[in-house]
């Protein structure tokens, strides 16, 4: 049940888009991100739409799977999508009280709505085709050359390898707990607020001791093989730009173009 | 009280590429009192059968009748089945939470709406069935006992709910041999005391072959075997086939009839093995 957590959640394939080095990707989505802010008409939206839908389509990742991440951001998006509805002052179209959807409102509100709603999929693309581990390998050669001034890439990208490696750990160890506090005839679903914050002690204590357990572990488990930070570490997979990264990256800043090149500005 | 399960099936992640079809159409009978072994390999289903036995997990589809009343109906309160049918998990050490031991044995009891003094009289009797001393132990930090002992203990937490129907998965996992034999026996002596059904998850053929009276076997999903012990052990060879250990006592006979000694060889239990030997020695 708690398994069902899809954003960052990898997705197997062979595609070209899978066989992208990392940071080619990061790069790619940060342009991506870049130019979907830059959009300032819908057309151009048309052509993020496109450039996207080419995108996914060449992943061969079930679309299914790239929405799946919207789910736990609906929130976020209707709310965004409210607030735009009812606060943009202009020609006022229908009235509800002290509520008042205007026309520059509703442009607000689906300008914005598909601007959010295209960012998460965009993302979804990286974290579903890219294994964390060449994720956070990506992020530590990306950060590289900001080690002089003080970032601790190394650190940074152990810390976001470790916490990846351990969340299905920890939803699995969760499961488990809950599972048996219920046999047990602990009830995690009805009652107050208050009720239910406690009905979790059960559930949170445990899985605090068993993650100070493991955190541990896993330290004495570093120690004895020697880690000792990033200094003069090599590593067994290096990552290396290949000819098809070159093609992406030039792709990638088509499309930057094409969205300047269109923008009213 | 009798289960019935009928055409039980259960796919994890479905429609993802982590598919896994972890039971596949599971059809079996279960009478009030019976001592069931569900044995098979690693990752053959027994957790995902037993976790759908008292509701944890709602099959794909199939039916599971337990009393005449069918659990997977989505109109069945969850607590009705909890209390008819309690579940100790593999390592249940780690679900102890309370303060004390008391309080963490008392947990199931409470739940169960249970007067205090009725929850006392369970607690007590729960921790001495399992061999713990009752007034040494029950203002203790659960997480200050020995690993034993908090297996004891987490153990406790369940027996102390009375169900009908006890379901135990690999209680013995991670023990030594003396710590392996007294839970057996402890999960003996309630089944005699009690008169429960019990159903024990094990890879342990030994244990099981000593203590079932009913086997079911599983492999990928399926139940490929089920009934006495001797029915089951009468497919020893297939049984070696799918990778499964034969009894110890079973095993010996074996070797003894290969090495064309008289012996039978549908021999289960130590005591039986015994006879076999002490009969072969006289017949010299
Ligand atoms: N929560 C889960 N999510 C996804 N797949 C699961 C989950 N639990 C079990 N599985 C898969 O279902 C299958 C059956 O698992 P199950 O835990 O029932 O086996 P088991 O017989 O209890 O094994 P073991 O002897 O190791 O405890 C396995 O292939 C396992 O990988
Ligand atoms: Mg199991």
């Amino acid at each position: 049940m708690l398994r069902d957590i899809t954003l960052g959640q990898y997705y197997p394939g062979e595609s070209f888009i899978h066989k992208l080095d990392p940071r080619i990707k990061i790069l790619a989505t940060f342009i991506y991100i870049i130019a979907l802010f830059l959009v300032d008409t819908f057309i151009q939206y048309g052509w993020v739409l496109i450039f996207l839908g080419i995108i996914i389509a060449v992943s061969k990742v079930p679309l299914r799977f790239m929405l799946k991440g919207l789910k736990p951001l609906l929130i976020i998006i209707v709310l965004t999508f409210s607030i735009n509805i009812f606060m943009t002052p202009g020609e006022v179209l229908y009235a509800l009280g002290p509520l008042k959807i205007t026309k520059e409102g509703v442009y607000q509100a689906f300008f914005m709505g598909s601007r959010l709603i295209l960012l998460i999929i965009g993302s979804s693309v990286l974290t579903l085709t890219t294994k964390p581990i060449n994720l956070t390998d990506g992020i530590e050669k990306l950060l590289n050359p900001f080690k002089k001034i003080g970032v601790p890439a190394h650190e940074l990208a152990m810390m976001m390898t470790i916490a990846l490696r351990f969340i299905p750990t920890l939803l699995e160890e969760t499961d488990k707990i809950m599972k048996a506090q219920m046999a047990r005839g602990a009830d995690f679903e009805s009652g107050n607020l208050f009720k239910r914050a406690k009905s979790l002690i059960p559930l949170l204590v445990p899985l605090f001791i068993s993650a100070f357990r493991r955190a541990e572990e896993l330290a004495m488990a570093m120690e004895a093989r020697c880690y000792r930070g990033g200094e003069n570490r090599t590593r067994m997979h290096e990552i290396a730009f290949q000819s098809k990264d070159i093609v992406a990256f030039i792709i990638v800043f088509l499309f930057l173009a094409i969205v300047l090149i269109t923008n009213n500005l | 009280m009798p289960i019935k399960v009928e055409n039980l099936i259960h796919i994890y992640n479905e429609n993802s590429p982590y598919e896994t079809i972890a039971l596949d159409h599971i059809n079996v009978e279960i009478q009030d009192g019976d001592f069931v072994g569900i044995i098979g390999h690693t990752g053959s289903g027994k957790s995902t059968f037993i976790q759908h036995l008292n509701g944890l997990l709602k099959p794909k589809s199939g039916k599971i009748y337990i009393d005449d009343t069918d659990i997977t109906d989505k109109k069945i309160k969850a607590a009705e089945i909890r209390r008819k049918v309690g579940l100790v998990f593999q390592y249940p050490e780690y679900q102890l939470f309370e303060e004390t031991v008391y309080k963490d044995v008392a947990f199931g009891p409470k739940n169960l709406g249970l007067e205090d003094i009725e929850v006392e009289r369970r607690v007590k009797d729960a921790i001495q069935m399992v061999g713990l001393d009752y007034e040494d132990i029950k203002d203790k930090s659960p997480f200050d006992l020995s690993g034993g002992q908090k297996r004891r203990a987490a153990i406790a937490g369940v027996i102390a709910m009375k169900p009908q129907v006890l379901i135990l998965d690999e209680p013995t996992a991670g023990l030594d041999p003396k710590g392996h034999k007294e839970i057996l026996q402890i999960i003996k002596n309630m089944h005699v005391k009690e008169k429960n059904t019990i159903l024990l998850v094990s890879h342990n053929m030994g244990d099981i072959a000593e203590l079932a009276d009913k086997i079911i076997v599983m492999e990928k999903g399926k139940i490929v075997l089920t009934g006495t012990p001797q029915e089951v052990y009468e497919k020893a060879d297939y049984i070696e086939k799918i990778g499964l250990g034969l009894p110890p006592a079973m095993m010996l006979m074996r070797t003894l009839k290969q090495r064309g000694k008289e012996v039978k060889t549908n021999i289960m239990t130590i005591d039986e093995a015994e006879e076999q030997i002490i009969n072969l020695i006289r017949s010299r």
